[in-house]
């Protein structure tokens, strides 16, 4: 820890660490993962955002991502260490923000009214997760683009949620739901930060 | 006469929260004198040079937590102060038969505001509801209403209780759960940290604070909205759901690279790697 960070923690003040981790998945049978992750997202919409909900379908979608570890292909992450909480919100925010700008809310494939009859399968997933959290993360604080680091980060993304240090949980992934597609361009173009593992 | 004074200077606090609300502050420019950058946790308050102030008025905004204070004998553009991080102790006895009035003290840069039992502070309920942003069609949490009331921390009946004689020392409060048309009386938390405070609210009423509870609720993607007839559009972003909140307090600062890391990480060599933001403008829709 640098001097300074020493000097912040013996003056008292909450160490607060923001990470966000970048999965992309590939393969024929990574689509069904899409079930999953509608299914923790509905959850925590349902429950208006509610913490608790939100921490439980986290330890969710980072178990099935480790259970999906055959299909992972590339990774990336970014986070910093804070010691302004209000600052921490402020990062946060802008992530979400970034976030959901990789994908539309707009219908992106016609899957009402589609002529052809056959349901695309997508061959790429990617799941961005972000969190908040007091203390140290050492797992996370780290470059994750690397298959036993994400392993290591995931799982402590789980042990997080149990610890009760959480301050804020985001997750999103595209493509939306079965039947749409993320195709390789739009992969290199929205994710160009992504890391081959 | 009391009645339209106190109808007016209700009137100033809410009009003056408004201000402060709508529109998003800025401290680095509010802040009269150039300071040196600092680093503490403390969200940024107005700076005010060390003293005792009278304090005129004080008003408490649920939403952010922050208090705005009026203050006597200060320096001319210091008058209004503003933190939201702020200790508050009740007077001694003893300062109180001398003659001392309610007062901010501000000992190197640490603001404390001593209070006599029967202060009251001017309290301002947010009522908040959910509305998605016409602009970037995610959801973000709004307030709709202000409820003015009133908050005596201090009040005649805390003095006999558990926590004695640490009411002379400046501590952190929350003040009690909210409710409409009953002026609060005595607090819902306190603690020598603000975090304490917020916890001790939190075991005594199993929720966190409303300047502290989940504000930051948002959705994105179909999900957020189904069955929404969105017209298509050629666009090359594929489609995508999301969620999330946080309890974390928001400085609201524009500059985001501005501030002080204890460390970045991750996968990208470059420490700020470039950011997506300019998609916001004309792809969304």
């Amino acid at each position: 820890m640098s001097l300074r960070d020493r000097f912040s923690q013996i003056s008292g003040q909450t160490r607060f660490v923001v990470c966000r981790i970048f999965v992309h998945l590939s393969g024929r049978e990574v689509a069904p993962l899409l079930g999953v992750l509608n299914q923790a997202v509905r959850e925590a919409i349902n429950s208006e955002g509610d913490m608790q909900v939100l921490g439980n379908q986290l330890v969710q979608v980072c178990e099935s991502l480790l259970e999906y570890e055959t299909f992972w292909q590339s990774a990336a992450n970014e986070g910093d260490v804070l010691w302004d909480e209000g600052d921490a919100g402020d990062y946060v925010n802008e992530l979400f923000t970034d976030s959901a700008a990789r994908y539309g809310s707009e219908i992106g494939s016609d899957s009402n009214g589609n002529e052809n009859f056959a349901i695309p399968v997508t061959q790429n997933v990617v799941v961005m997760l972000t969190v908040a959290s007091e203390g140290e993360v050492p797992e996370l604080e780290t470059n994750l683009a690397d298959v036993t680091a994400l392993k290591a980060g995931l799982k402590a993304l789980v042990n997080l949620n149990y610890r009760g240090t959480l301050r804020a949980i985001q997750m999103h992934f595209s493509p939306a739901q079965l039947g749409d597609e993320l195709t390789s361009d739009q992969l290199i173009e929205n994710f160009p930060e992504l890391i081959p593992l | 006469m009391m009645r339209k004074l106190s109808a007016s200077l209700l009137a100033l606090a809410l009009v003056w929260s408004s201000v402060s609300c709508t529109s998003p502050v800025d401290y680095s420019t509010s802040q009269p004198a150039p300071q040196p950058p600092q680093e503490t946790t403390v969200p940024a308050a107005s700076s005010i040079t060390d003293g005792a102030y009278p304090v005129q008025q004080a008003t408490y905004d649920d939403s952010s937590g922050e208090y705005s204070l009026v203050l006597l004998n200060t320096a001319p553009e210091q008058s209004m102060f503003r933190s939201a991080n702020l200790p508050l102790a009740r007077l001694t006895d003893e300062e109180i038969s001398a003659g001392k009035s309610s007062e901010l003290r501000v000992e190197n840069g640490q603001p404390a505001l001593y209070l006599t039992p029967d202060f009251r502070i001017e309290y301002v309920h947010n009522v908040t509801a959910t509305q998605t942003d016409p602009q970037t069609g995610q959801e973000q949490v709004v307030i709709v209403r202000r409820e003015p009331s009133f908050w005596t921390p201090f009040a005649g009946a805390l003095a006999g209780q558990a926590i004695g004689s640490l009411l002379f020392r400046p501590q952190y409060y929350m003040p009690p759960l909210y409710q409409p048309g009953v002026a609060l009386v005595g607090h819902g938390g306190y603690g020598r940290s603000y975090n304490e405070a917020v916890s001790r609210y939190q075991s005594r009423y199993k929720a966190p604070p409303a300047e502290h509870r989940n504000r930051q609720y948002r959705a994105s993607g179909r999900l957020r909205s189904p069955g929404s007839t969105a017209p298509r559009v050629n666009t090359n972003r594929p489609s995508g759901n999301g969620v999330g909140n946080s309890n974390l307090r928001r400085n609201n600062r524009r500059n985001e690279r501005a501030r002080p890391s204890g460390g970045s990480f991750g996968s990208s060599q470059r420490r700020s790697a470039p950011r997506r933001s300019p998609s916001r403008s004309g792809r969304r829709r």
